[in-house]
């Protein structure tokens, strides 16, 4: 190392992508909305998560539970922390973990009666009233992205029933499920899916409209304009064991 | 029906219906009934899974249960396919535990099942590239060709050339039911402990173990308690079988273990901590390599203790053990450490004292759990008890005897 150089003893971070006056996701949203009038077949949605203004904030596991009606314990984004270094040098790392709506998944393949399988546009989804609830998929994923809904309410410990809130039905795949004893998605496989019933309605998904860091980008891969893709242009970038040959759509800017 | 003239000498069997164990066994399919209409009711949170052991005891139990239909066709065919006389006096006995057990192998699914009221989705619409449907077909042609060999062996025992037929048909679909079974946590490259070419070996050599076992601890007690004279060299074989399978089953278990150790990647390795002395589960390592490995080994390989045939029958018992407990390890350790260890770990699917996230998991099963699978082995005893009865494989057993030289 030459003696020109100054190191900063803080690592700074990176400029915002978009060095227009326009938030990110209004740019998405209008990605979004070009890729919607695409076939499905020719769009591939995808997740870039930049880890540097990543502030472990959790307010996208809040933001996916909201949205989805998430029974207790029940967690498609989680925000996984690693601690590195000792006192006073130690560092902390995030990394939001969605599902990472693989290329070649291998959940799918083993699930006994096609309940899951991959879209079109690359989202890795289930059909509720074909699953049986084996969670053979769930031994499959190596994310551990895929939870099961074991049928329990947060009123169960409180006054023995379901509270209020919990009576809100979950929207997803674009369809009303009501929480109800024996009925699906309780005894099913549960995943993120992107908030498939936002994208068709030209909305993000609730992880990556909440993150107030900016940190999660969203949009179509197969298009070289969307921001999604110009983020990753000159950073460094890692997919989550990709040495197994899932191929992620998830990419994390490191 | 059998054509031979009725022998009197036979003592006869008190009746099933004044039998206290038949009682027993009934009150305790019963308790297993009540279980699983609560289980029902309550879904499968009334289990002791959660989302990092996401499998318990009835996948273990499965596993078990399959392996021990297995090796009774195993036995009966070999008698067959070898022509080992010696076995022939078992080959019925053989061929209705093959069927017993594969049916409670079925059953054993249902309330592992979320939804088990869509467990005929398995043949409504079948994806073929699912290991769990090539073993639910499996398990279905083997139940039915095991019903149809029993079928003609006691309806039809004059027709040789079919028997024969159908025990060269018996043995490649044994060791194929228990490959497709191994199949089910081999093929998953995600899961280090499972992930491995030796599963398939593994599930064979322990099913023929098991099967073997069973078939032995059934012949003491028919011996023992019905009269029932087995010939010493039927005892003999059987007792070659077991100690050949054991030698071969704790070969290759060993052989995994060897490879992880040495190779000592944290993933292989963490798992394997666990079961060896010293770790959480190391109580299915003593019961697989001491209670259910050595001391049975060492049994039927002194040509004195062997002789009795009561200490087969103890050698048998503690290799039934031995299985289970090696079922328990293959199935629960593998799930305690979760696949990205990262705090605050994986989500459980519930809430408990220590918050909504494991790094570790843990499993014990609940009341349900424990009363539904006693339950179905109780319904499994009743059952092979039945058959029997209702097939006189009594008398049989004792004719196919009388032509075995000791």
């Amino acid at each position: 190392m030459s003696a020109g150089i100054k190191l900063s003893p803080i690592p700074t971070l990176p400029p915002p992508v978009d060095p227009s006056q326009e938030d990110i996701t209004i740019v998405m949203r209008r990605d979004l909305r070009r890729a919607l009038a695409k076939p499905i077949e020719q769009r591939h949605w995808g997740m870039v998560i930049d880890l540097q203004r990543c502030t472990g904030c959790q307010g996208c596991t809040i933001a996916c539970i909201n949205e989805n009606k998430l029974p207790p314990g029940v967690v498609y984004r989680p925000v996984l922390e690693n601690v590195s270094g000792t006192f006073p040098n130690v560092s902390k790392q995030f990394l939001p973990r969605p599902c990472m709506q693989c290329e070649d998944p291998p959940c799918v393949p083993v699930c006994p009666v096609a309940a899951t399988y991959k879209r079109p546009d690359g989202i890795v989804a289930i059909d509720y009233d074909v699953c049986i609830g084996c969670r053979y998929c769930i031994t499959a994923c190596p994310y551990s992205a895929r939870t099961f809904d074991w049928g329990e309410f947060y009123g169960d410990a409180v006054c023995g029933a379901p509270t209020a809130y919990e009576e809100v039905p979950s929207l997803e795949y674009g369809k009303v499920w009501m929480r109800e004893p024996g009925t699906s998605p309780i005894g099913n496989t549960r995943k993120c899916q992107f908030c498939l019933e936002r994208l068709d309605h030209g909305e993000l998904p609730a992880c990556t409209e909440t993150c107030f860091g900016r940190a999660t980008y969203f949009g179509d891969l197969n298009d070289p304009e969307a921001l999604v893709n110009r983020v990753r242009q000159d950073r460094q970038m890692m997919q989550l064991k990709s040495d197994l040959g899932t191929n992620p759509s998830v990419f994390y800017l490191l | 029906m059998v054509n031979s003239s009725v022998r009197t000498d036979l003592p006869r069997a008190p009746g099933l219906a004044r039998s206290p164990w038949t009682w027993l066994l009934g009150v305790l399919v019963l308790l297993g009934l009540v279980a699983w209409v609560y289980e029902l009711g309550h879904g499968l949170a009334a289990t002791g899974m959660r989302d990092v052991v996401s499998w318990g005891m009835y996948i273990f139990t499965f596993a078990y249960l399959v392996g021990l239909s297995a090796g009774g066709l195993i036995v009966a065919s070999s008698s067959e396919v070898f022509h080992i006389e010696a076995l022939r006096p078992l080959a019925r006995l053989g061929v209705l535990t093959a069927a017993v057990f594969s049916a409670a192998a079925g059953l054993m699914i249902i309330p592992d099942l979320g939804q088990p009221i869509r467990v005929l989705n398995l043949f409504i619409f079948p994806n073929w590239t699912s290991p769990l449907v090539w073993d639910v077909t499996i398990i279905t042609i083997y139940f039915l060709f095991s019903v149809l060999e029993l079928w003609v062996m006691v309806r039809r025992p004059e027709k040789k050339k079919t028997l024969t037929t159908l025990a060269f048909i018996g043995l490649p679909l044994a060791v194929l039911l228990h490959s497709i079974t191994a199949i089910i946590f081999g093929l998953q490259m995600s899961r280090p402990w499972w992930n491995t070419a030796l599963m398939a070996p593994i599930f064979v050599a322990s099913a023929i173990l098991s099967g073997t076992a069973l078939i032995v601890l059934i012949a003491w007690i028919l011996q023992r308690y019905n009269n029932l004279r087995i010939p010493a060299a039927t005892w003999r074989w059987l007792a070659g079988l077991m100690v050949m399978a054991l030698f071969v089953d704790l070969f290759f278990v060993a052989s995994d273990y060897v490879t992880i150790a040495w190779d000592n990647i944290p993933k292989d390795r963490q798992v394997l901590d666990l079961i060896l002395p010293g770790g959480p589960y190391q109580l299915t390592f003593w019961f697989e390599w001491v209670l259910g490995g050595v001391i049975p080994f060492v049994i039927l390989a002194s040509s004195k203790l062997r002789a009795k045939a009561s200490n087969l029958a103890l050698a048998a018992a503690l290799i039934l053990m031995g299985v289970y407990a090696f079922r328990i390890e293959l199935v629960i350790p593998a799930f305690v450490n979760p696949l990205i260890q990262l705090p605050p770990g994986t989500s459980l699917g519930a809430v408990s004292t220590s918050g909504s996230f494991q790094l570790v998991g843990h499993y014990s099963p609940t009341w349900v759990e424990y009363l539904i699978t006693v339950g179905l082995f109780a319904l499994t005893a009743l059952a092979i008890a039945i058959g029997y009865r209702r097939l006189h494989l009594g008398r049989t057993i004792q004719e196919a005897a009388e032509h075995v030289a000791d």
